[in-house]
């Protein structure tokens, strides 16, 4: 192949394809995505490892996640400072991690983590309530939305806490066939 | 859990509590205080790498590192640390590690290469984020359809049509002529001069000039080509190649069906964890555009109402007393009568349709096309009439939903796929009189020669005109009654057009359309051997024409189908077609004589007759081994084989059904004791500080 770009040393470039799903083209073509973004932020040489944040607006506002509803949680957990602002290395874990390629644990712990929304690694009631709302637009009445949770909290919930650990978790998503495929965003 | 709080990083990288973990200030965004478990954070193991070296496998590190929850800084530090030990490795192990990375490179090259030629992916994709995954797995069916279709006719063209084309004027008659001379008269070409639209609605009919042609089974010659190098049975390579293209087939589906059955299996009952699965795992993160969003979400608060209805209808039905359930079940059962009745009426109608069609056979003009396709007319009229009466029966029996939409579909499944035999049944009685062969009309040839000098032929052309009409219709409903449905709408609104509203894609009922298409062409591909073709240019168009009807006229549907469930369900339907067409094939092969005037096995007595006659030419060994195989001292032991790796294999999966309960019963045994020793501990602290207090006191 041809070492045609300069944006990445070639030991980045082997570095990133280490720890991402993606091939040596995709890594650089989900630079020209991030550096879309903004590109007066953005510099063409990463060689020196600049230090560059996108705050969460612009990544927000990219077509992938704009209309998605768990958009905000998606860029907290995701970035290094837990608002949204991301950097490149953020950002390609962000898209390796909601490939297609990932294997359904790795995808189980951050759908974990984006779910919880007090970040207090237990998906308690409030944490699902607010899942609910989200998926449904807050068009299910209160009565519905408890009697939801509370079933939710009955089928999962295996050590009888109240909340859905990270294991519960995990053990309700091996039963579940569309997880790996739902669980994806094309880019 | 606890017991193995530190275990190096192994090929297993399932559960991140165990292996893999870091401290939990590195990843700060949770800016909370400190949590009281830190079980769930992944935890990572700097210290001792050197066993992951004696453990090697082509799985090595990198491919480890890619899966573990950390973020991207971490990991590369982590990728610097083991690339740092490398020089400790021995030399065979590095060269084995470099053989693992170059391997996998070619096998990431060799993906995306097949990912280039995976047909119609990128469309497929911008279906399912539209429209969601139901509807993609029809598309999905559709695809698997083209490339079956495909893929077989390249096998009947590389063993019959190719050679008899090559073969055609070559080579010596296998069999010469016995038999009556009246019965090999076949004149399928017609006399004088033709009017041009006749060449039109011989396109459409499969007669005329398309009759004597490659196109049909009376062709082909029954020629064997015998040369000093090459040996050509066409008649031979004709009877093996449409086994084979059924066996073909049969594998492919039952390929298709293992990696959707595993899921399936793997998942479990569908019902528990309903709740779970659609609040989890129903938000689909590919979902684009604000539109298909709002759908979805509209999609997902149906789904949530439609399931608590269930829950409560249950309830009400569990609550009912005896005299009303008396009523409900008698009132099922006169519904199910009802149904059964509208399904049987229609076949009396395609069954009358088809007698006078033959009757009326050999009229010319449109009125002549006219009756020649009055069987496809009746049967595409009952598939339409009648599912959508069984629908609104359905309504009255007052089924839970889910139950309802799989009753429509089997009755719906029965009804097509049997009017279809009805069809092949009126052409059997006409072609054997009947089943008795030896009276009549067919004394002669045991058929009837005077109504069909070829019957093969013209069971094809029965066979290609249904596929013909199928796809018309198609065509026609798409523009009479979509296209301006969605002007109507759009344009014109009023009350009337607003409950109407827009076309909804209604996957189970085009799905039963595929199938059906599909068994049409099993049950003719004996006997019209460019059917395959035909079939693959009419998916491939349908394919094209589907994706335009719902990108301009339909809505997504409130009501969702489960995506991976309904393409095993797909496929089992697509079986039950199979074996209409593989009854039909091995009836004909056996049962029938074949025409004497046409196609490769005239003056055989049954188109099996020719596999004992080629037989003996074969080698006195070869025979013997044969002749071995089929023997009892072969075949007994073969299936107590067969029946003892069968228990073997049934009793591993109980077993491993089992060991997934006990499994789940030990994790909440374990979350249990987890809280019992939370308790103590709280106990004993609480113990101690009061001791102090007191010793303090006291002091």
């Amino acid at each position: 192949m041809g070492n045609k770009q300069t944006i990445f040393t070639a030991q980045q470039l082997d570095s990133y394809q280490d720890c991402t799903y993606f091939t040596r083209k995709e890594i650089l073509r989900l630079f020209d995505r991030y550096r879309d973004l903004a590109p007066q932020l953005v510099p063409l040489d990463y060689t020196c490892q600049p230090d560059v944040k996108l705050p969460y607006e612009l990544i927000g506002s990219m077509p992938e996640l704009k209309d998605n509803p768990f958009r905000q949680r998606i860029a907290e957990v995701f970035s290094d400072d837990g608002e949204g602002n991301m950097t490149l290395d953020d950002f390609l874990d962000m898209f390796s991690v909601m490939s297609e390629m990932a294997p359904r644990d790795l995808k189980a712990y951050y759908a974990f983590k984006i779910y919880d929304f007090n970040n207090d690694d237990f998906l308690c009631k409030s944490d699902l309530e607010k899942t609910l709302n989200k998926l449904t637009r807050n068009e299910l009445t209160e009565d519905e939305v408890r009697m939801v949770c509370e079933k939710v909290i009955d089928e999962s919930d295996l050590d009888n806490d109240g909340r859905l650990s990270l294991e519960d978790f995990q053990t309700m998503i091996v039963r579940a066939p569309d997880f790996l495929s739902t669980f994806h965003i094309r880019i | 859990m606890s017991s193995e709080p530190q275990r190096p990083g192994s090929r297993e990288v399932h559960d991140y509590t165990e292996e893999y973990g870091y401290h939990s200030d590195q990843r700060s965004l949770r800016r909370d205080p400190p949590r009281v478990s830190n079980q769930n954070q992944p935890q990572f193991d700097w210290i001792s790498p050197h066993e992951e070296e004696d453990e090697e496998g082509s799985s090595g590190p990198p491919r480890d590192l890619r899966a573990t929850p950390l973020p991207m800084a971490l990991k590369r530090a982590i990728r610097q640390v083991q690339q740092m030990q490398v020089p400790v490795v021995s030399s065979r192990d590095s060269w084995k590690r470099k053989n693992a990375k170059s391997l996998r490179k070619l096998k990431d090259c060799g993906m995306g290469f097949l990912s280039f030629f995976s047909l119609w992916s990128k469309t497929l994709q911008k279906i399912g984020g539209n429209f969601g995954g139901g509807v993609q797995s029809y598309f999905l069916f559709l695809r698997f359809l083209v490339v079956l279709n495909f893929v077989s006719f390249l096998l009947i063209a590389g063993f019959v049509l190719v050679p008899s084309i090559v073969f055609r004027s070559v080579g010596a008659a296998l069999v010469n002529s016995t038999g009556q001379e009246a019965c090999m008269v076949y004149d399928p070409n017609p006399e004088g001069l033709v009017v041009f639209y006749n060449y039109f609605l011989d396109l459409l009919s499969g007669t005329g000039f398309m009759e004597y042609s490659y196109l049909f089974y009376g062709y082909y010659n029954n020629t064997m080509v015998e040369d000093k190098n090459i040996s050509y049975n066409m008649p031979l390579a004709y009877l093996f190649t449409a086994v084979f293209y059924f066996v073909f087939c049969l594998i492919c589906i039952i390929a298709r069906m293992g990696t959707a059955a595993r899921v399936v299996v793997a998942t479990g009952s569908s019902t528990v964890g309903d709740y779970s699965m659609i609040v989890f795992t129903s938000w689909d993160y590919g979902c684009l555009g604000d539109r298909a969003t709002k759908l979805k979400q509209k999609n997902i608060h149906y789904q949530l109402q439609v399931d608590l209805e269930e829950e409560s209808i249950k309830k009400r039905a569990a609550a009912l007393t005896l005299s009303q359930k008396i009523v409900l079940y008698s009132l099922r059962v006169s519904m199910c009568f009802v149904s059964y009745g509208l399904i049987i009426a229609a076949f009396y109608g395609i069954f009358v349709a088809t007698e006078f069609s033959q009757v009326k056979n050999g009229q010319g003009g449109i009125l002549g096309l006219f009756f020649e396709y009055l069987p496809s007319i009746v049967i595409t009229a009952g598939n339409f009439v009648v599912p959508l009466l069984c629908d609104q029966i359905a309504l009255i029996e007052r089924y839970s939903p889910s139950t309802t939409v799989i009753v429509a579909l089997l009755r719906a499944v029965f009804l097509r796929l049997v009017s279809l035999g009805v069809l092949l049944f009126t052409l059997w009685r006409q072609i054997t009189c009947e089943g008795a062969e030896n009276t009549g009309e067919c004394k002669l040839c045991q058929y009837n020669h005077l109504l069909y000098p070829c019957w093969e032929t013209r069971v094809g052309q029965e066979m290609y005109k249904l596929t013909l009409f199928d796809f018309l219709i198609n065509i026609a409903v798409l523009v009479l009654v979509e296209f301006p449905r969605r002007m109507v709408v759009d344009n014109w609104s009023n009350k009337l057009s607003q409950w109407v509203g827009r076309q909804e894609f209604v996957v189970p009922a085009n799905v039963l359309g595929l199938v059906y298409g599909q068994t049409v062409v099993w049950t003719g591909a004996l006997f019209c051997p460019l059917l395959p073709l035909i079939n693959t240019l009419k998916f491939i168009l349908l394919f094209y024409f589907k994706k335009i009807t719902l990108f301009h006229n339909c809505r997504p549907a409130l009501k969702t189908f489960r995506s991976t469930t309904s393409t095993f369900f797909f496929l089992v339907v697509l079986l039950f077609g199979l074996g209409l067409g593989t009854v039909v094939m091995i009836y004909s092969l056996s049962e029938i004589r074949p025409s004497m005037g046409c196609g490769p096995f005239r003056f055989f007595p049954s188109m099996w007759s020719i596999v004992p006659t080629s037989f003996n030419n074969l080698s006195i060994i070869t025979q013997d081994f044969l002749f071995f195989i089929g023997s009892q001292s072969f075949s007994i032991p073969l299936f107590a084989l067969s029946c003892v790796v069968m228990c073997y294999v049934v009793a591993l999966a109980s077993v491993y059904g089992k060991s997934v309960a006990l499994l789940r019963a030990q994790i909440k045994l374990e979350g249990r004791d987890k809280q019992f020793l939370v308790k103590q501990i709280e106990m004993l602290s609480r113990r101690q500080q009061i001791l102090k207090q007191t010793a303090g006191a006291s002091s």
